[in-house]
């Protein structure tokens, strides 16, 4: 393989300091702001009802129960048991007892789901916004500009990525434009959000996205368009055929053992 | 693997699992950025530019072994005659090669912020 001559650009220094400094900074500033407007945002949690409440943590017992029987000895663990059992059976800890057998509400026409709806839109705007804000501000102040050039190879299939908006057509795919540097931005700037926010922040777009399969889950449990009826049905069934297996059985032996002299 | 008895005895507790993940991702992001400082400044290009970050955080992963890690189970190793690496990760392999890929993308960016500050 021939050596391929190394090209070489000579750039501005005026560059750094006016596209590639000032588009960085920008991105820091901006993931800051992201995490105080989320943190700021955040609505706290409505207050609920006394019977939804109950409804909720009922259900929440019978679960903290299963994962934990073993710690309790078995005849407390059957004393709960038979009592959460029945009284998930018949439905005393329902919200509205009345309404047992019907459908559960259609989700639109609730105003509590509207609530959770309107959370999740806020969190998309806060990632959206300055989003499509920064990249109109970057195309219409910085493109075209070649600002950097990356310091390993690159194939040929990422000039279109790397050179968005430079229209030349021999150029070396590691020199970058300053559309470019921001992707990088996007995926570089994790740690520095880390180091400046702590490790829970909401600056990161990366992590906005992965946030949002996340809370899915305990959002479902309670969610509108559930029946609680079923899924105390559900959880009855669940604790009946629990297995119990008491964790202290046997721990005199076991006990014995590590003093063993 | 642990049985599930053994498991009901001594417990993976989630909470503290990720704990441990978390305190180490930081550091591995944090790292990860100055290595990239260190190459842009360096110079260096292409693979000693990889290679120069896989060296390093090995490094910082070794150093986390030997002085958090390490002192730890020293005891505790010697009364079971395990290798103690369970006492804080599940595997080894979290430890050796966990942050290598998270912190990957903060090396680049300031490798190549770098790069190009110091050979403009």
């Amino acid at each position: 393989m021939a050596q391929i001559p190394v090209q070489t650009i000579h750039r501005d220094p005026q560059l750094f300091y006016w596209i590639l400094i000032p588009i960085t900074v920008v991105m820091i500033l901006t993931g800051v702001l992201r995490h105080y407007a989320t943190v700021l945002m955040a609505t706290e949690p409505k207050k609920q009802e006394l019977p939804a409440i109950r409804e909720q943590r009922s259900l929440l017992r019978g679960i903290n129960l299963r994962t934990n029987a073993n710690v309790i000895s078995p005849a407390s663990f059957q004393a709960r048991k038979d009592y959460l059992v029945n009284a998930y059976e018949r439905g005393d800890f329902l919200k509205d007892p009345d309404k047992k057998g019907q459908a559960a509400a259609n989700p639109m026409t609730d105003p509590a789901a509207m609530e959770g709806m309107m959370g999740m839109m806020k969190g998309n705007m806060a990632m959206m916004i300055p989003q499509t804000l920064i990249m109109g501000w970057i195309n219409a102040f910085f493109s075209g500009f070649v600002i950097i050039r990356l310091p390993f190879p690159l194939t040929i299939k990422f000039k279109s990525m790397l050179q968005a908006g430079v229209g030349t057509r021999d150029m070396d795919p590691q020199w970058m434009s300053s559309i470019s540097w921001y992707v990088l931005c996007i995926f570089g700037l994790q740690s520095v959000f880390n180091y400046l926010l702590g490790s829970d922040n909401a600056a990161s777009q990366m992590a906005q996205q992965m946030g949002q399969m996340g809370p899915g889950a305990g959002a479902q449990m309670f969610g509108p368009g559930v029946d609680p009826d079923k899924q105390f049905k559900a959880e009855a069934e669940n604790l009946s055929v629990l297995a119990h297996e008491y964790t202290l059985e046997g721990v005199e032996d076991r006990l014995l053992e590590t003093v063993r002299v | 693997m642990l049985t599930e008895r053994q498991l009901q005895i001594s417990p993976i507790v989630q909470e503290s699992v990720m704990h441990n993940t978390k305190t180490l991702t930081t550091l591995h992001n944090l790292t990860a950025s100055l290595f990239g400082v260190g190459a842009g400044i360096l110079g260096l290009e292409s693979y000693p530019g990889f290679l120069f970050y896989l060296i390093f955080s090995l490094i910082t992963s070794a150093l986390v072994y030997a002085f958090r890690v390490r002192p730890g189970f020293i005891e505790e190793s010697q009364a079971q005659g395990n290798s103690g690496m369970g006492r804080y990760f599940r595997n080894s392999m979290e430890l050796w090669t966990g942050g290598l890929f998270e912190g990957l993308s903060g090396f680049v960016l300031t490798w190549t912020l770098f790069y190009g500050l110091v050979r403009a």
